[in-house]
């Protein structure tokens, strides 16, 4: 079972809204969250909570932080708030699993702060752009139904992701949650990461999922071929939002990946 | 009472199957539809529209901005401004407007509406809206999840390099300038500012606490701009701000001929085409997520797909409010009720629509000017209107002596329409 937490990072610094589970004794796993943000602890988290202490925040900007999106500018804005959430919770280093937005995220942290991550798992990461495989665009969508896209059959939304809740305030929330990716990957999602991509010395592994609008499988590529090392593998029967659409499927393949390196 | 013209300037040459052929009108509408030959001579009919607007009376002529439109041909409407104030020697010069947080730096904006004031003789009003999330987001790149806060900081630093007589350094999160000391500076202190909108809370907000006039600009009908307004009014009362209806203003569009038949005769085909290529627009470029702030998504609702709506016949129009017609007899009646409704000191008139030749607008444009605009002038005669230019008097100001080069036709409705 696990916890929604409000901590307080540093004296004048950020609070945090997480999301924790799992046993404390096991392996730390800092999860990080798509464009959509988490909308519940779902199945994903709860597989993953079985082998590792799940720490998946919000990050600023996103869910009940929606109001902390001024106090981000950028990619080590949103590193610092990463480590420092680690350093409050006594984790010294951990097993970085990104999807979406998230895994540009996690890869600005395994280049800024390696001694931080043990293993780091990139899904359908965001944050490269190619002309050649720009997708769908991510923020240029029907208002009616503004993360449809995201999956790989649009008529899921309303089950994964809206199904529950106050119909105004699941759009609200939808909304918010793309403005704080807008903030960050407005209006092509090149972050700048790729040029640090080669810092990486952490295992990692990049998937891609192969009904993803947005992130191309040969994307996946790319972003293998920039990190040293890197492994590639593909998601089956998945759009963008792996976590919501294929929670068994990703919650294996980390496992299988991050404890075969252990 | 004060009437303004407002012009769009739409391209009138899109085919009639535009909408099989071409997936929006904005951002990504084909620019082989455009022909800069035929471009050329439809600017100088626009601006000489505008200019005759002034000459049968009418007290302001409105520019804007738009990128990447077909029914909007002015991604400059400083531009614009500058060739009117070239041509014309009274008519305010009202950019309604330009859109302030997409230039950079801002100060560039200050210069221009300076130059402009200076060139015009003080008839210049700046409409500093924050865009349309086509012309900002989409087309310029703008990001949606900062647009505002970037407005805000760019209306501050240009009213600032506007007034400010030091040079100053302005350090923001979007523009770090270390000498800021524009040249020329404007003859009006302070221009006067209009901020043109749809019907968002924050902008009401942004009125009452700076002091500015609101325009409704609202092409759903005058039925739903009085809904806007009442929202508006009652905003201001609230924060105690005192009732001016001059602080208020809205755009209609006027069909007037010399009987009601011919009304629907001639501007029927206009319409048409205005609502079959001006409303054929992407949803996809209607919201950039960020560009609503949480507060008006909340106010508003959520989003529903609505299917198409079918285009309504004129009787519709009219009766929808989106359209004035008739005889000036009949449009005389409907403005009144309109003004009075609504309490808006002034009246932004849309005369020329879709592919509207020059000739009926300049007749729509003289029919209201010598039968609509005496009749109603007088209207909030009560009220001062501080958000008029206060240009120049002669002998300093210096342009196109107009007393000497019109028409006895043309000063003849220059006196109806109550212009010395």
């Amino acid at each position: 079972m696990a916890e929604l937490k409000t901590l307080d990072l540093r004296p004048g610094g950020q609070t945090a809204h997480v999301w924790e589970g799992g046993d404390p004794a096991s392996s730390a796993l800092l999860f990080l969250h798509p464009v959509t943000g988490i909308p519940r602890w779902g199945d994903a988290l709860e597989a993953l909570a079985k082998d590792f202490h799940v720490i998946a925040p919000y990050q600023p900007g996103w869910g009940p932080a929606k109001d902390d999106l001024p106090g981000v500018r950028d990619g080590l804005d949103l590193v610092l708030f990463n480590v420092d959430l680690l350093g409050t919770l006594g984790v010294d280093s951990a097993h970085v699993v990104g999807i979406s937005i998230g895994a540009w995220i996690g890869a600005e942290i395994a280049a800024i702060r390696p001694d931080a991550v043990q293993s780091l798992t990139l899904v359908n990461p965001l944050g490269l752009w190619s002309e050649n495989h720009p997708g769908e665009d991510l923020f240029a969508q029907h208002p009616g139904h503004p993360t449809a896209v995201l999956f790989s059959d649009p008529d899921k939304r309303a089950e994964l992701l809206m199904e529950g809740r106050d119909a105004l305030d699941a759009y609200v929330e939808e909304l918010l949650d793309l403005r704080a990716s807008a903030k960050f990957l407005w209006p092509i999602p090149d972050t700048g990461v790729g040029r640090r991509l080669m810092r990486i010395d952490t295992r990692t592994l990049v998937a891609t999922s192969a009904n993803d609008n947005i992130v191309a499988k040969e994307m996946g590529d790319i972003w293998r071929a920039a990190i040293p090392g890197a492994q590639s593998v593909e998601l089956a029967d998945s759009g963008h939002l792996a976590d919501l659409e294929a929670p068994e499927a990703l919650s294996n393949l980390v496992r299988d990946f991050t404890l075969s390196g252990a | 009472m004060k009437f303004h013209w407002f012009h769009g300037m739409p391209w009138p040459h899109l085919p009639p199957d535009f909408r099989d052929r071409s997936n929006s009108v904005w951002v990504d509408v084909d620019s082989r539809y455009y022909d800069p030959i035929v471009g050329h001579r439809l600017y100088h009919e626009y601006l000489d529209q505008m200019e005759y607007a002034e000459q049968v009376g009418f007290d302001g002529l409105i520019v804007n901005e738009h990128h990447q439109n077909a029914v909007g041909l002015m991604p400059s409407p400083q531009l614009m401004a500058a060739a009117l104030a070239r041509r014309t020697t009274r008519a305010a010069i009202i950019m309604l407007g330009t859109s302030l947080p997409l230039y950079n730096p801002p100060t560039r904006l200050a210069e221009e509406l300076a130059m402009l004031d200076v060139l015009s003789g003080g008839r210049l009003v700046a409409g500093l809206p924050v865009g349309t999330t086509m012309d900002a987001c989409f087309a310029y790149g703008a990001n949606p999840a900062t647009i505002r806060d970037r407005y805000r900081e760019h209306h501050d630093l240009v009213m600032r390099a506007l007034s400010e007589p030091e040079p100053f350094a302005w350090n923001g999160e979007f523009s770090k300038l270390r000498y800021v000391n524009i040249w020329p500076r404007p003859i009006q202190q302070p221009i006067p500012v209009w901020i043109p909108g749809g019907g968002s809370a924050e902008t009401w907000d942004f009125c009452a606490e700076m002091g500015y006039s609101y325009s409704c600009l609202s092409f759903d009908g005058r039925f739903h701009a009085e809904e806007v307004l009442d929202a508006y009014w009652s905003r201001l009362a609230e924060l105690a701000v005192p009732f001016n209806p001059y602080q208020g203003a809205v755009n209609q569009t006027f069909a007037v001929a010399e009987t009601d038949a011919e009304a629907r005769e001639r501007y029927d085909p206009h319409l048409h085409y205005n609502w079959y290529v001006g409303k054929h627009l992407d949803p996809r470029w209607a919201n950039a997520p960020g560009y609503t702030s949480e507060r008006t998504m909340r106010e508003s609702g959520a989003a529903t797909q609505a299917p198409p709506t079918p285009e309504p016949s004129f009787d519709e129009r009219i009766a929808s409010g989106t359209l004035i017609a008739g005889s000036p007899e009949s449009v005389t009646e409907q403005v009144e009720d309109l003004v009075k409704r609504l309490r808006v000191g002034h009246l932004i008139g849309v005369f020329q629509f879709g592919d509207m030749p020059t000739e009926l607008t300049n007749r729509n444009t003289r029919l209201f000017a010598e039968h609509v605009i005496p009749r109603l002038r007088h209207l909030w005669g009560e009220y001062v209107d501080h958000w008029s230019p206060t240009p120049l008097n002669r002998p300093e100001a210096i342009g196109r002596d107009q007393t000497e080069s019109k028409t006895s036709e043309q000063a003849e409705t220059l006196e109806l329409a109550g212009i010395n």
